[in-house]
């Protein structure tokens, strides 16, 4: 919908609101759709419900809300015609457009541009590359491609399978960078690929030290490093309980949860993983070359290997191969991991809880689990069929839990930040963009790739005591909501919208001019929201902002809070007008109705 | 461990460990009765100058303890240096890797890393003590057949970061959903505090387990917070009506908070969202009156964590406290890989920040007033993988302050031979625990004015870990690791 249609939109609502006579329905009015209740949402499976609904060949559309809320699901952030899109679309056919949306470039290229310049412009050819092109690059591709599940999926997996920046590489572009292509490039491939490519992923294996990791020494009391056996098993597949393909734990006579493994199969896991090293290396045991050592995938020295048999979960033995051959012991192992039946339902449920809501129910769950289980082609782990059943399924896509009072979650503070840009397209003259991110991490504790620890920046099955505990039920993105990351995140908005302040562009090499980069900050296009800031306008610029940022979720009261609060602001000057969409937008950020998505 | 492993409950009764100090104990139980009964009282206000602090420092990941604190008496250096091979830290090498401490138990003694010469001078005047092979129990665990033959309860994801993190801060290891024990202190003593929008328990390191109660939660502040960026920004001065748009907005935002919402998620953050703005207040005008310490404290973000904790203390008469629990987590300590080379890093920033913050307290005249303990996941494998260690289970802890007894070696420090060795459960070398957390907690929860009919609420499993009747008053055979004065 351009610009212009939507003017025309506003005029259709603003007569139906005054004509209605109804003032309680003046702030909350769906654009477009004058008289629907805010949170209605009809979707393609759902019985027809209003006369909005139009048929195509996908069965009924979604309306405006219910394809906003479907875009926060499915996206880091998007705006009103992406939004008109996915109403004309629906929903599936939306997705499966997605998919064919190709990844727009190499982080690992970019990175390596990047560098480039750094070495061509300082004249020094053994310029390190550091740290910032990565985020550069990031950012780039957040701002510049189309592929916005594949973003959505990406970011999912890297808060499941974690590295980050705060690690003994953290300062190298080039091994943060060929991870996330990882991430990008599995997004939409298949689980047992992404776990492969992890495992030999140089970056991973400095993280959870599994690189140069020797077979045993008993008479130097010297063990393989159980690190990675250890996590890879109770973070990027099992979980440390046995649970129904449901999520739900597995409990034996006595109600208690049963182990998915002990230290036992750990021992016989962590020789595994021994005999990994550098793929530049003509030693094994020796330290990273340079910066590019860690592009390219672990090797394998099988002198270094642990040989033997090893007993790996559910009976499955790991035969004593001669000669040694420690790739095909890691592919034994990574397939015995792939094929427990905890693997399902412990995966689906954190892209689900990274996704959609923080409680999925244990039939929601199990849907997904039954399609990671099988594609319908007999394919397990095929990620588009996860995805495409997480996103399609009831309880996402219908509102019916919207009012429920357990339904929902906290949307993390890095998404917050990203949906901004895309919410209100974002845009630099250049089409180039840099970011370090720098103040988002100090200010919310989160960037891409940038977790405290492998357990990400907040754990899955964190329950924030008050209700959400008394419940049992699980709240994750409170684990990092405090007092002080409240603050911060609304001071963020303050400086983000307020101050203008909202990239942090540095250099790339030091005393590179500004006037290089000047064109490559992004500005936030409100040109359509100042146009909306007349007092007798208000509530269609809150319907807007409502629409684009909360699904439609916002609450009369919290309209109207922010409707009172911006009344007495002056609305003479450009100036003021812009400050004026400034504090709204400020103020539907930091309302819970916006925090929480339902 | 070189004799005979006696039951647990018999080393209890028998108080098998140095300096148990049990009279002292006892005696200082029946003066903390008093001020429990006075804080069942809500809201009394505390005579002027009772004030008593916990610091809980965790060092997440898992600190190799058996390279903090390591026997060197012949018997158990050479058990200690076989076991950890080429990890271990030599006697007598030059430059030193251990610094002797002053102190012989039957010709039992230690050495602490090289890297930590003011915890090594701290030890030797009496500002600190070890706390040795402590870790997370149900219930005693007398030896390895015991482990292995089932018939004892074992903490829930044993040797798992995410578990035994979060066991240490609950004391609570059969659940993954309980509350921390300041939490559930704070639930107890709240009411010391005369400033309901005042926490007792205050984060440098943001929400985290130990400090969640079922009715209190934390405030979290920063390092860099102070009277002047604490809060949300207010619009600039050159607007014109400038605070009155500052407030309109501050209550918009005040407002939208104190909704009444139907949804769970909502009502969560908006409870924080109001706490925190009312907290942010009391805070404000409290930190207003912050005079700069003259003790000095290094750039490390520890040491600067203890520093803003020494502040918010100076100004405690401002935030009407009488008890407070602190929090802030140096983390990292997950050293799977180069293990010698990240503690010498590391080591000496938790040694220059607790020797600082000693000193500040002191400054502060409430030296006998704070005590400040580290806690953390678990020890690590005596055996090596090559450079590192991985997850194991007992460790050794600090705990420092006037109120405790100085230079000792609290419970008892097992031998660290790998075979023969009734406490070792894995080739790897994981000790059995042979004093809980319960009952480190439960001395600190006492001297804290917990009241001992109410221990069990705070420490669920404690009576596990006493000889005699639990809950009523203090279990005659109850012999405490005795870490206070």
């Amino acid at each position: 919908m351009n610009d212009q249609k939507i003017r025309k939109y506003f005029l259709l609502v603003l007569g139906v609101v005054w004509f209605s006579g109804v003032s309680a329905q003046r702030d909350t009015v769906t654009l477009g759709y004058g008289g629907l209740p805010v949170n209605m949402t009809v979707s393609s499976s759902t019985p027809p419900g209003n006369p909005q609904n139009t048929m195509n060949q996908n069965g009924f559309l979604p309306n405006k809300n219910a394809a906003s809320r479907f875009l926060q699901h499915a996206s880091l952030g998007h705006n009103l015609t992406e939004i008109d899109q996915v109403t004309q679309m629906g929903y599936e056919s939306w997705v499966d457009s997605q998919f064919v949306v190709p990844k727009s470039f190499s982080i690992l290229q970019k990175i390596r541009d990047y560098h480039k310049i750094i070495k061509d412009s300082t004249a020094n050819p053994a310029a390190t590359v550091g740290s910032r092109p990565w985020r550069y690059a990031w950012w780039q591709y957040f701002m510049s491609s189309p592929d916005l599940l594949r973003q959505r999926v990406a970011l999912a997996l890297s808060e499941i399978c974690v590295i980050s920046e705060n690690s003994a590489f953290g300062g190298n572009a080039y091994a943060m960078g060929p991870y996330y292509d990882i991430l990008l490039d599995h997004a939409f491939g298949n689980y047992k690929d992404l776990l492969r490519d992890i495992t030999y992923n140089p970056a991973m294996s400095v993280y959870l030290t599994h690189l140069n990791n020797p077979k045993s020494n008993p008479a130097t009391n010297t063990y393989p490093d159980e690190n990675y056996a250890r996590e890879i098993m109770q973070l990027f597949t099992l979980g440390t309980v046995l649970l129904n393909n449901d999520g739900t734990e597995i409990l034996d006579n006595e109600g208690r949860p049963i182990d998915a493994y002990d230290n036992d199969d750990i021992l016989e896991f962590s020789k595994i993983f021994t005999g990994l090293t550098w793929a530049d290396r003509t030693q094994f045991g020796r330290g990273a070359l340079n910066d590019t050592s860690y592009i390219p995938d672990l090797v394998m020295w099988n002198s270094f290997h642990e040989p033997g048999v090893k007993n790996l979960l559910n009976g499955f033995q790991v035969p004593n191969r001669v000669p040694v051959d420690g790739v095909a012991d890691i592919n034994d192992a990574l397939q015995n991991l792939f094929d427990h039946p905890n693997t399902p339902p412990f995966v689906c449920k954190r892209l689900i809880q990274r996704m959609v809501t923080s409680n999925p129910s244990p039939a929601y769950v199990n849907d997904v689990a039954n399609v990671f289980i099988n594609n319908g082609s007999g394919i397990r782990g095929d990620m588009k069929a996860v995805i495409k059943a997480i996103l399609l399924h009831q309880e996402a896509k219908g509102c019916e839990n919207c009012d429920v009072p357990v339904y929902g979650m906290l949307r993390e503070p890095m998404v917050r930040y990203f949906q901004i840009h895309k919410a209100f397209n974002a845009f630099s003259t250049s089409g180039n963009y840099r970011n370090d991110l720098s103040n988002l991490v100090v200010l919310t504790g989160q960037r891409p790739l940038a977790s405290p620890s492998v357990f990400n920046f907040f754990q899955s099955d964190f329950q924030p005591i008050g209700p959400i505990a008394d419940a049992d039920l699980f709240g994750p993105e409170f684990q990092i909501t405090n007092a002080q990351t409240i603050q911060g995140f609304v001071n963020g908005l303050y400086r983000w919208l307020f101050d203008g302040d909202i990239s942090d562009e540095f250099g790339l090499y030091t005393g590179e001019p500004s006037a290089n980069y000047s064109n490559q900050i992004a500005n936030l296009d409100l040109s359509m929201e100042v146009s909306l800031t007349n007092n007798d306008q208000l509530h269609i610029l809150l319907d807007r902002l409502n629409l684009i940022l909360a699904n439609g979720s916002l609450s009369e009261a919290t309209l109207l809070t922010i409707k009172t609060v911006l009344e007495q602001f002056p609305n003479v000057s450009t100036t003021e007008k812009r400050q004026k969409v400034t504090l709204a937008i400020y103020l539907v950020m930091t309302s819970p109705d916006y925090q929480i998505k339902r | 461990m070189g004799k005979k492993h006696i039951s647990r409950r018999q080393f209890l009764q028998d108080g098998g460990c140095a300096a148990l100090g049990s009279l002292t104990f006892l005696s200082s139980v029946l003066n903390l009765g008093a001020i429990a009964t006075a804080a069942a009282r809500p809201h009394i206000i505390s005579t002027p100058g009772d004030y008593k602090a916990m610091v809980c420092i965790l060092l997440s990941g898992g600190w190799d303890s058996h390279n903090i604190l390591v026997p060197t008496d012949t018997e158990n250096y050479n058990h200690y240096a076989a076991s950890r091979g080429g990890l271990a830290l030599l006697k007598n090498a030059t430059p030193a890797q251990l610094l002797d401490l002053d102190y012989d138990d039957n010709g039992k003694t230690y050495g602490v890393h090289a890297a930590m010469p003011q915890v090594r001078n701290m030890f030797d005047n009496e500002h600190l003590s070890f706390l040795a092979n402590i870790g997370t129990l149900i219930e005693p665990i007398a030896n390895v057949t015991e482990y292995n033959a089932g018939i004892k309860k074992l903490p829930l994801g044993l040797y798992s970061h995410s578990d035994q993190i979060m066991h240490w801060q609950t004391s609570v290891p059969q659940s993954r959903s309980a509350v921390g024990v300041a939490g559930r202190i704070a639930d107890l003593l709240n009411d010391m505090n005369t400033i309901p929008e005042v926490s007792f328990n205050i984060s440098l390191s943001g929400k985290n387990r130990f400090q969640a109660g079922n009715e209190t939660t934390e405030f979290s502040l920063s390092r860099s917070t102070t009277a002047a960026n604490i809060g949300f920004t207010p619009f600039p001065s050159f607007w014109s009506d400038q605070g009155y748009k500052t407030s309109i907005r501050n209550q918009a935002i005040g407002s939208m908070m104190e909704q009444e919402y139907s949804n769970i998620f909502q009502q969560t953050l908006g409870n924080l969202g109001k706490n925190s703005i009312d907290s942010i207040e009391k805070f404000r005008v409290a930190m207003a009156n912050v005079t700069p310490l003259t003790t000095p404290f290094s750039t490390s973000g520890l040491s600067q964590d203890l520093l803003k904790i020494a502040e918010l203390i100076s100004v405690r008469s401002f935030l009407g406290t009488s008890r407070q629990v602190f929090f802030v987590n140096y983390g990292g300590w997950d050293h799977h890989d180069n293990l010698l080379g990240n503690m010498n890093t590391m080591l000496p920033v938790v040694s220059a920040a607790l020797n600082e913050f000693n000193n500040a307290l002191t400054e502060l005249g409430v030296h006998n007033n704070v005590v400040t303990f580290t806690i953390s996941d678990f020890a690590r494998t005596l055996t090596s993988n090559g450079n590192g260690t991985d997850h194991a289970w007992g460790s050794n802890q600090m705990i420092m302050g006037g109120p405790i007894q100085g230079k000792q070696v609290f419970g008892e420090y097992p031998s660290l031979a790998l075979t023969n060795n009734p406490l070792n459960v894995s080739n790897r070398g994981r000790m059995i625990p042979t004093t809980s957390v319960d009952e480190m907690f439960a001395e600190l929860a006492l001297w804290f004015g917990v009241s001992p009919n109410d221990l069990s609420y705070v420490l669920p499993n404690i009576c596990n870990f006493y000889s005699t009747s639990c809950p009523a008053d203090p279990p005659t055979g109850y012999m405490p690791i005795g870490m206070f004065n």
